[in-house]
């Protein structure tokens, strides 16, 4: 009676709770899980591109077909399974009602219900690699009419159809965005209407605005793409032509659609990661954050530029030539905020007091690799160099420069910033540092040296290169080895991290309700935060990044702390 | 040893160019960013935690050194517009004077080449078409080589790194690039776009030869398609 | 059971809740529609072949299908009248009355398809591609994903409201009869797109 009674709490503690707390720990279990899927993938076709033709360790023998699938899928999970869940939704879930002073998000049902469809998505994206045929292989941009059987068969067997890779693949892809549209309508609800008192617009944290932009422009941006995945669903299982030009269909609809939702959608990534940056900085530097306000306007204006610079992912795929002149100056345009938000944070840290603390640690390891990330990109936005550069390992090491600290020291940053808030325990700052160090070292080995393939001309997605006499030679096999041996470096030190955090879990280093003597709200409540989160519920009377406020004793005033000019 | 692939094109040395220029200003910017980043860890690094300046960086006085910043970006940035777009403009349209025109269709997995026959002509019944896996373009140097892109199924991606040329090839469309070889040799033609399993085999050649080694081919290619002259 | 002791210091909704995340819902919504209507206009402009194409469509049927959704968004308005008045049989009156017109539109929307299929209108039109007319059949695909695709939403609508129903009989939730009214004119506002577009413009 009692294990049963026992057992029915565990259920509804932890896997169907409605907490925002609860479902913001899921989307980062279920992420850290699917980052290790992703991590597996990408440690097989690496090891296949340093080694061709050997069998490869815990895989064995990759054909083309399953190289193809692998690249594929290790892109989708990397930006849908493991980017969007852990930046967007458990950020989002976890800080949103916490940072603002409430109990819960506006819907708790929804949210609930979104998690649960995001696990029903990844488990649909990994049955695709067991139907017959395998995972859908023709990279993450799923262009058609590759991607659109009906090309082959106008009269697709139905059942056969739907449950193909590919279908399924898009399947899983719309269930995941269906799940962030639930979370995105609860991250603006909630924000709108649930803030403490005393929180006008002005005083929001920076994440959270961040957080609340990204969603905005994740709905506004997946819209057309929804419909285009219909489109293409329906190519696949009734065989109509959408996307076949034999039939009155255009391939290029699908380039547009993709990439309208597409580039915005790094910013989406982007955005959660930049506002865990500006909560970090401040902190350890015990200093406000430089130009709060301006920072909210520059990332209003990236939202605003981010749909306009969409189509140059496709200056090379036949588009009006003058037509490139405009997006290659949009894509200049946006990277003005972006510099300005960076240089913001850069200098927070002049003046400061400045500590490296394991968080800041991964902050600092962000801005300096966003830093070759986004100056590559220059390289890229100019479309004549394009012409060359497209498609090429210039543009995987540019995109990894930049995703790679974003998702990963991103989170990492947060990670430790907030695990005390949590969980209540103390991770073991050594090994964090440790964790950071490798994880460092072995992220530039395994991609800076693909910028010098890239320039080669080393094009992407091929499982063998030995027939292309500009890449099968030295040094460019050489450097393949070793961004490989940096990749097994990389997922091996991630089981620091892991070591760390399990045995942190299972020890009592009870944590400080404050541990790093921050200003905004989370840290006024206990770790971790018991359901309802505060009681009482604060008052805001300040602006979240106080630090070093003349004239007062303590070096940082929390949010809730009356000004006692006013009263 | 160059970091590029050797440039056997007329306007192939231009885009390696504006790499250079880039690569310039990204430098310049890299390290003045990186000063910036970690002269302060080093200059403010601090033991114990302690009271900091309060600088809000919401005076203009502190925000002017973002602004300027911001504006030298803006400016490269269009520096760099303005000098790659007349290369652009070069390479995307086609030149007022063809010497050689054909056809390159892709197809999975192959590239096939259209030689417009004796007439000069494509789309005439004279064409002769090569479909074989690992064949070679035969091209004349120093000629402007029009040639029409088409694909037969799903979209590829014709890249030949010597000329810095990259083009996709979208089924129901035609996209006409052109290209001016200046050096003998034979040069790989690769497929930048997944197309499915052999995408990586899709590995085909480009032959430039002297004016008269290419006359010879073509006359001993018109003359044995002769009888077959059916086009598609 | 752990109870919220200060619930009433949960900082103030200064827009009821459910009508802001309703507000989001449809703008999310309409911009699906909005992608699918502006692929459907491109290639609309690009073959002036579809106006033939759609002369098959039955306008009576559309303009029919069109005056029943805007009296059921009057009769939802009126359920929602009443149901600020707190008048729960008055509101479920009108409710059912509003479901009623999404049963018609779905009645009509079955005979117009009956009728297009039989003709050999369909997905993919086998028939006219025998006929060489594949830009004909990518017309009837067109109509077919954003009539479908609508008549999904009216489905959605249509469920949702019936639940709202259920559950006002005791009194209990009665300003969701806003928020599913706010939901059906959506629907609504979208047929009214969608019926120039496919069936007028010949």
């Amino acid at each position: 009676m009692e294990n049963l009674h026992h057992k029915k709490s565990f259920w509804s503690k932890y896997i169907f709770s409605t907490d925002h707390k609860t479902i913001g720990i899921q989307y980062m279990v279920m992420g850290m899980f699917m980052a290790g899927v992703g991590g597996y993938l990408a440690y097989v076709f690496r090891y296949n591109l340093a080694f061709p033709g050997k069998s490869i360790p815990f895989y064995g023998m990759l054909g083309a077909e399953q190289y193809n699938a692998f690249v594929t899928i290790h892109g989708m999970i990397m930006v849908f399974w493991v980017g969007m869940p852990v930046l967007l939704s458990a950020f989002g879930n976890f800080l949103i009602p916490i940072m603002i002073g409430t109990d819960d998000m506006a819907f708790p049902t929804l949210n609930a219900l979104s998690v649960q469809i995001f696990f029903l998505s990844a488990v649909i994206l990994i049955a695709s690699f067991f139907v017959p045929g395998g995972a859908f292989g023709g990279g993450w941009t799923m262009y058609p009419p590759f991607s659109a059987g009906g090309y082959l068969n106008h009269n697709p067997d139905f059942f056969k159809a739907l449950f193909s890779g590919t279908s399924l693949l898009i399947l899983a892809v719309a269930l995941e965005f269906v799940a962030m549209l639930m979370g995105g309508i609860n991250f603006l609800v909630t924000t709108v209407n649930k803030r403490a008192k005393g929180m006008t617009p002005w005083k929001i944290p920076v994440i959270i605005w961040f957080l609340n932009i990204g969603a905005v422009i994740f709905m506004f941006s997946v819209g057309p793409l929804v419909a285009g995945a219909f489109m293409l669903l329906f190519d696949n299982v009734l065989g109509t032509g959408f996307y076949d030009p034999h039939r009155g269909g255009d391939p290029m609809l699908w380039e547009h659609l993709f990439w309208f939702f597409g580039h915005p959608e790094v910013y989406v990534l982007l955005l959660p990661s930049l506002g865990v940056l500006a909560e970090i900085v401040p902190v350890f530097s015990r200093k406000p954050l430089f130009a709060y306000k301006t920072i909210i306007y520059l990332a209003l204006l990236s939202a605003f530029l981010s749909v306009l610079v969409w189509a140059h992912h496709q200056f090379v795929a036949g588009i009006d030539p003058r037509m490139a002149t405009f997006f290659s100056i949009g894509t200049i345009l946006i990277s003005i905020p972006f510099a300005g938000i960076f240089l913001s944070y850069m200098a927070t840290l002049w003046g400061g007091k400045i500590t490296m603390k394991v968080p800041m640690l991964w902050a600092i390891g962000f801005i300096g690799l966003f830093l070759i990330g986004g100056l590559t990109g220059l390289f890229l936005g100019s479309n004549t160099f394009d012409i060359y550069a497209h498609d090429t390992y210039f543009v995987v090491a540019h995109f990894h420069y930049t995703l790679f600290p974003d998702i990963f020291f991103g989170f990492f940053a947060a990670f430790y910033f907030w695990f005390p808030k949590f969980s209540g325990k103390e991770l073991n700052p050594k090994l964090g540092k440790w964790h950071f160090w490798l994880t460092f070292i072995f992220f530039n080995g395994l991609f800076f040296l693909l910028f010098f393939n890239g320039l080669a001309g080393q094009h992407r997605r091929i499982n063998d290169y030995s027939s292309f006499s500009l890449i099968s030679r030295e040094p460019y096999q050489t450097f393949e080895q070793i961004a490989t041996i940096s990749a097994i470096g990389l997922i091996l030190s991630q089981f620091i991290f892991l070591y760390n955090f399990i045995s942190t879990l299972r020890s009592n280093r009870k944590s400080v309700k404050n541990p790093w003597e921050s200003t905004t709200l989370e840290w006024l409540s206990d770790s971790p935060p018991p359901h309802g989160n505060f009681n009482p519920y604060p008052v805001v009377y300040r602006g979240a990044y106080d630090y070093s406020l003349p004239d007062v004793p303590e070096d940082f005033t929390p949010q809730n702390v009356p000004n006692p000019n006013n009263n | 040893m160059s970091i590029f692939p050797e440039n056997v094109s007329t306007y192939g040395q231009a885009i390696d160019n504006l790499f250079w220029l880039i690569l310039a200003f990204v430098a310049f910017a890299f390290f003045v960013s990186l000063f910036i980043l970690i002269y302060p860890l080093i200059k403010y690094s601090s033991k114990k935690v302690n009271r900091a300046e309060y600088i809000t960086g919401e005076k203009k006085k502190h925000f002017k050194w973002i602004t300027i910043a911001l504006v030298g970006l803006l400016l490269s940035d269009f520096v760099i517009l303005y000098v790659e777009h007349d290369t652009w403009g070069e390479i995307e349209s086609v030149p007022s004077k063809a010497d050689v025109r054909i056809a390159i269709i892709a197809r999975q997995w192959n590239w096939i080449f259209v030689y417009p026959g004796p007439d000069g002509v494509l789309g005439t019944t004279d064409d002769v078409t090569i479909d074989e896996m690992n064949s070679s373009l035969h091209v004349p140097i120093n000629a402007n080589i029009v040639f029409e892109l088409r694909s037969q199924d799903v979209i590829h991606s014709f890249f030949l790194a010597n000329t810095r040329l990259k083009q996709d090839a979208l089924p129901g469309r035609t996209v006409i690039r052109w290209f001016n070889i200046t050096k003998p040799g034979k040069y790989d033609i690769s497929c930048t776009q997944i197309c499915g399993i052999l995408h990586s085999k899709m590995r085909n050649f480009v032959l430039a030869e002297t004016p008269e080694q290419y006359k010879h081919f073509t006359d001993s290619l018109y003359n044995a398609n002769k009888p077959a002259t059916a086009s598609n | 059971m752990e109870t919220n002791q200060n619930h009433l210091a949960i900082p103030i909704i200064k827009i009821p809740q459910g009508r802001l995340g309703m507000w989001v819902l449809i703008a999310g919504e309409l911009v699906i529609f909005g992608g699918l209507i502006c692929c459907y206009l491109l290639f609309r402009i690009r073959y002036p072949h579809w106006g033939a194409m759609a002369a098959n469509t039955n306008t009576f049927i559309g303009a029919l299908n069109t005056v029943v959704l805007l009296l059921s968004s009057y009769t939802i308005v009126r359920a929602h009248g009443a149901a600020v008045k707190l008048d729960i049989a008055k509101a479920r009156l009108w409710m059912m009355c509003t479901l009623l017109g999404g049963v018609m539109f779905l009645v009509d929307k079955s005979i117009e398809y009956a009728h297009e299929i039989s003709e050999g209108f369909t997905f993919t039109s086998p028939k006219l591609v025998a006929a060489g007319d594949h830009v004909g059949s990518l017309f009837w695909s067109f109509y077919y994903i954003m009539t479908g695709l609508h008549g999904a939403h009216v489905l959605a609508g249509m469920t949702a409201i019936f639940i709202v129903m259920m559950q006002i009989r005791k009194g209990n939730n009665m300003h969701r009869v806003e928020l599913v009214g706010m939901y059906w004119h959506m629907v609504d506002l979208i047929w009214i797109f969608l019926f120039p577009l496919l069936y007028i413009a010949k």
